[in-house]
């Protein structure tokens, strides 16, 4: 498969990034570790004509704490660096989790943090080449007008595949995006739009140029469990991130579970700090915070393994994250 | 006698140095001057009257240099005989999504894709067939007229009595299994340079495990004298039946550089790898096996039906060796075998690891693990209580020379600690053995013949290096090392002097390919054939000189000694010397055809199953499951396999590995998954063959039982593992869970529902286990 013809721009600011973006308009497009962008492109599912290569920017790389003792992680950080860095290890335990089941090691050595928050939404139906999606005729998101998984519908239901985005969200993660009218904050839940098409709050001319990990999450315990096929490569079919607070009575004080892979959007289970903040271990709570998540996720026929399936492991793997976050992290 | 100076050795292969440093050259590493890019157009519909094809905007695109369709090449080809039913481009009809329509020759390789979207075919969508059980019951709309009923081929072998032995025996089993089609998945995706030469000959550099057979069917389809035509194989990386056929590109290449007058190089995609395919078929097995009560196997009966995609390919020798092999493992006095191979709408199967004989064994090995369990008797056991007696013919005709298997499954058993773990391990862990056996080399040419099936020349000249002209392939599975070890050994020369020449048609004399498990038997009798002549004809030379018997000679470490006289001593670049002065020229030829005996019987589909001999493998696997995500995880496997004598340890382990590794994929997670024709996972990252992390320890265990006709009593190391492992993972899920899943691949999901239902059959809950997770 070949790359569509386009032109490379190097920016070596990111002011210089937003001018190129804003000067280009739809047709520009951002790439970094590629690992995302470069498949996708090769199926000509982008077909920018200029492709921002933003990685001079060095700016954006750099894994600091800052006034008040939060944590900013670089947008160009890659993934093995989070991995790595014993920053990230002892404060934010269930990030490393999470990163550290990202594809494979080489993916993860290219791939970058605000890469893997932006990914492209995946669905069986879309990541597929130019000759295999003439030969469908197109999908609702792309190139036609119906949804192969839910036909009839006007809502694309391409999942969010990203590993990261549920553990940042049960850390109580903020964006850092930059525009032509300078820098803006968000908070991470509000960053996805649970729409397989119009999946982030990015407008055209803005970039993610970190995350910030608030001071309040730092020692939460946590950790990430992943559905899939094989122990490395694969994208999660599933996926579940789970943050606690637990006092040395063994009471929770604060909770946080998020599932990925079974929307458009990584989600916070909502009932999940309701349950189970000032409560104690109970093997019938954490069921059924397992319920809610299974409420929360609503997988779709988008990848290899069936919606049902999907469905079971996601009450299975929050039941055991929230067991283990329980039992093991204890101070 | 010494002890060998090559054989038994654990050489690394000679194109090491090559594949590592990236200096080793595969198809699509190969530019030449002036090299144009071609591109296929492929069919969007599974079925599709073409009425017409309009190429001139294509044409008019500036860099393109030639646009060919089906008129360019009507001429019929195929693997088979009787098959042959592809065309380069489809001439008529489109028959799976993915199907060669036309193809563009073009200065880049974006040229050529663009010119793609400016053909316009004129497509008529006719019904499609997809269900190989559906397909067989069409009284229209076939796939291919001569084939009415969409059958590609169908035959039906009984010997003995099975229907007798079947009502006295005690247990009898009846299952029907499944088994989801399955693709090579070889590193390398398929790529052909085609190079016009300028005299107006054809040289065809391409990835092949067959340069004969592509060199016939670029003859028959070109219409030049197969004189005309030079193939060269480069490196190949790996084969495993994919490209045991001629592949459309490699037939698309020549016809767009003899259309241009210029070199064309296709490389595929690796979804187009996925729709040129040649995999294992979807498999439906109906399996019938009955056992005494001592035990003994006394009938099996198969109705085997395979999902054969929309060429005939190997179909037909694929539906026979799973009925030829079914019941030749064991001692089985009455067999019955109805073997379908059916027409879809999908990308054709063909040969792949294990040709034929994985899904049955599959089939076959669970139940005789259930009818074990009937029995009462251990798994082990049972197997013990069928083995044959070789050598001796099998009821379907296979001559046995060599059976290793009783020491196959006695080690496998010792070393997995077979009897402390059997039925012993806390729920959740289990183990399982299964068997399984494979030929080295078909003892029948895919064309009838009484040709030599591989001949050898070698040549040493005054420079005293040893160069072997031979045809065999090597694909990566170490043909080329194993070619040189025997030649070295013979000569007693060091393995730096053997220089080889393979698989060039200008150069090599013929050599039917790299299939079935033949080369090392084939190719390695040949060579040992010619090298004993070089010997013969350098100790002649000997002898005249130092005035000695040459008889009393002997070579070894580069030197040619007398066993009587110690002062007898002349160095092997002297002697080949001598050699050359004394006979001219130092030149010999070696060759190989089966003996008539391995030939088989006379039965209408006789042909295929007989081998000069037969490879054999026994397997234990350990493993656990996790009970609430259906999750398995294998921990080890013990791998015991006969393959005669291993000439090299090393590359033989690294077959016994690389076959259960394939077998282990297939049997929990590699599937082609289909949505009406369209195949759902055309990619490394959705077809999911096993990473590193999921691939347990394998314990290679190196069976000798010497064969007598082999090559130093070699036999096959490079495919009959695989199919033992299949039904060894099936059976340790049994031994761990209670649950037998007769349907592949053995998903988290299948196995949970099994355990679903098993509760609800119990009325309760069954134990919980996390399969020892950490």
């Amino acid at each position: 498969m070949t790359m569509p013809a386009c032109r490379v721009a190097r920016p070596k600011t990111v002011e210089e990034a937003v001018r190129i973006l804003a000067d280009s308009g739809p047709e520009a497009m951002i790439i970094a570790g590629g690992t995302d962008v470069v498949p996708n492109l090769q199926m000509k599912l982008f077909t920018p004509r200029v492709l921002v290569d933003i990685k001079p920017i060095r700016a954006l790389a750099g894994i600091t704490m800052v006034a008040g003792g939060a944590l900013r992680i670089g947008a160009l950080n890659t993934l093995t660096e989070i991995v790595d860095s014993p920053l990230v290890q002892s404060n934010y335990p269930v990030l490393v989790s999470a990163v550290a089941t990202i594809a494979g090691p080489l993916q993860r050595n290219m791939g970058t943090l605000g890469g893997n928050l932006c990914l492209e939404t995946r669905c069986l139906w879309y990541n597929q080449s130019y000759f295999w999606r003439k030969a469908l005729g197109g999908c609702l998101k792309k190139e036609g007008d119906v949804c192969h998984v839910a036909p009839g519908g006007a809502r694309c239901w391409a999942v969010w595949s990203g590993d990261s985005a549920p553990a940042l969200l049960t850390l109580d993660a903020e964006m850092e995006i930059a525009g032509p009218r300078g820098s803006r904050r968000l908070p991470l839940a509000k960053f996805y739009r649970n729409d397989g098409i119009y999946r982030v709050a990015l407008g055209r001319d803005e970039m993610v140029t970190a995350v910030f990990l608030p001071a309040r999450t730092v020692g939460r315990r946590g950790l990430y469990h992943k559905l899939r096929i094989r122990d490395s490569i694969d994208y999660p079919l599933a996926g579940v991130a789970v943050a606690l607070e637990v006092d040395r009575n063994g009471v929770c004080r604060e909770a946080r579970v998020a599932v990925t892979a079974v929307n458009p959007a990584p989600l916070l289970v909502n009932e999940a700090s309701e349950w189970l903040v000032g409560q104690k271990y109970s093997p019938e709570l954490v069921e059924r915070v397992a319920q809610a998540a299974i409420r929360t996720g609503k997988p779709l026929t988008t990848s290899a393994s069936t919606p049902v399936y999907r469905r079971d492991m996601l009450r299975v793997f929050t039941r055991r994250a929230l067991e283990e976050a329980w039992k093991n992290g204890r101070d | 006698m010494a002890s060998h100076s090559h054989i038994g050795k654990p050489l690394p292969m000679t194109d090491a140095p090559g594949k590592v440093t990236g200096l080793g050259k595969y198809a699509d590493d190969l530019t030449v001057t002036g090299m144009l890019y071609g591109k296929i157009l492929h069919s969007v519909h599974p079925h599709a009257r073409i009425r017409a094809i309009d190429t001139s905007k294509a044409e008019a695109l500036p860099g393109v240099k030639a646009v060919a369709t089906g008129k360019d090449a009507p001429n019929p080809y195929g693997i088979l005989p009787i098959g042959h039913d592809e065309r380069v481009f489809a001439l008529d009809k489109a028959r799976y999504i993915g199907d060669n329509v036309a193809a563009v020759a073009a200065t880049s390789a974006e040229i050529a894709e663009a010119a793609l979207d400016l053909i316009d075919v004129d497509y008529e969508p006719l019904p499609a067939w997809f269900d190989p059980l559906e397909s067989m019951q069409a009284t229209s709309n076939w796939i291919h007229e001569q084939k009415p009923g969409n059958v590609e081929k169908e035959y039906h072998h009984e010997f003995g009595n099975p229907e007798q032995a079947f009502a006295e025996s005690a247990f009898i089993r009846e299952e029907r299994y499944y088994a989801g089609e399955v693709t090579h998945a070889a590193m390398e995706p398929h790529s052909t340079l085609a190079i016009w030469e300028p005299d107006g000959r054809l040289t065809v550099h391409s990835s092949t495990q067959v340069p004969y057979y592509l060199h016939r069917t670029i003859a028959e389809v070109c219409e030049m004298p197969m004189s005309q035509i030079r193939i060269i194989k480069p490196l190949v990386g790996g084969g495993f039946g994919g490209k045991s056929e001629v592949i459309p590109l490699e037939v698309a290449a020549p016809v767009l550089a003899k259309k241009a007058r210029r070199p064309v190089k296709i490389t595929y995609t690796r979804e187009e790898v996925f729709y040129a395919h040649r995999g294992r078929p979807i498999t439906i097995a109906d399996l019938k096996v009955g056992l005494t009560r001592e035990g003994k196997i006394n009938a099996v009966a198969a109705r085997v039906v395979q999902d054969g995609g929309a060429y005939c390919g190997y179909g037909p020798v694929t539906v026979l060796y799973s009925g030829a092999l079914l019941g030749a493992l064991y001692d089985i006095p009455n067999v019955r075998y109805d073997g379908y191979r059916v027409l879809t709408n999908k990308p054709a199967c063909g040969a792949m690891r294990g040709h034929g004989t994985v899904n049955v064994r599959f089939a076959f090995e669970s139940t005789l693990d259930q009818l074990a369990h009937d029995a009462g008797m251990d798994p082990v056991e049972i197997r013990r209580r069928n083995l044959l007696k070789a050598p001796c013919i099998t009821v379907n005709g296979l001559r046995v020379t060599s059976y290793g298997l009783p020491e196959c499954i006695e080690k496998a058993a010792e070393r997995s600690g077979w009897a402390e773990k059997k039925g012993k391990l806390p729920y959740g862990r289990g183990v399982g053995i299964a068997c399984s056996h494979y030929v080295s080399g078909a003892a029948n040419p895919i064309i009838r013949s009484n040709m030599p099936h591989t001949t050898v020349n070698i040549k040493v000249d005054r420079d005293a290096a040893v160069t072997l002209f031979t045809g065999a392939s090597e694909i990566g599975q170490g043909s080329d090392t194993i070619q040189a070890q025997i030649v070295a050994e013979v000569l007693g020369v060091k393995m730096e002097r053997i220089k080889l020449v393979a698989a060039d048609t200008d150069l090599t004399p013929v050599d039917l390919g790299s299939y079935s498990s033949r080369v090392t038997f084939m190719a390695g009798n040949a060579c040992l054939e010619a090298a004993k002549n070089i010997r013969a004809q350098v100790f002649a030379a000997v002898a005249k000189k130092s005035g000695c018997d040459p008889a009393v000679l002997e070579a070894r470490d580069d030197f040619i000694f007398s066993t009587r006289d110690p002062g007898l001593r002349m160095n092997f670049d002297e002697a080949a010397v001598a050699a050359i002065d004394f006979h001219g020229a130092l030149v010999a030829t070696g060759t190989y055809a089966p003996p008539e005996e391995a030939r088989g019987g006379k039965h209408k589909g006789a042909g295929v199953g007989p081998s000069p001999s037969y490879s054999y493998s026994a397997q234990v696997v350990e493993l656990s499951v996790d009970t609430e995500t259906g999750q398995v995880r294998v921990h080890r496997i013990v791998a015991a396999h006969d393959c005669g004598k291993a000439l090299n340890p090393l590359t033989v382990e690294g077959q016994i590995e690389g076959s259960v590794y394939m077998g282990l994929g297939q049997a929990l997670q590699e599937e082609m998954i289909w949505n009406e024709g369209r195949l759902m996972n055309p990619s490394l990252l959705e077809y999911r063959t096993p990473t590193t992390l999921e691939t347990p320890e394998i314990e290679s265990i190196i069976v000798e039982s010497n064969d007598p006709e082999g090559p130093f009593g070699a036999k096959e190391a490079g495919e009959g593992s695989l199919a033992a492992t299949i039904p060894a993972v099936a059976n340790a899920i049994y031994d761990a869970v209670g649950v037998r899943i007769n349907s592949l691949p053995i998903t988290p999901e299948k196995i949970l529902a099994a355990l679903r239902e098993k509760e609800k059959q119990r009325g309760g809950k069954v134990a919980r286990s996390n399969g020892g997770r950490r």
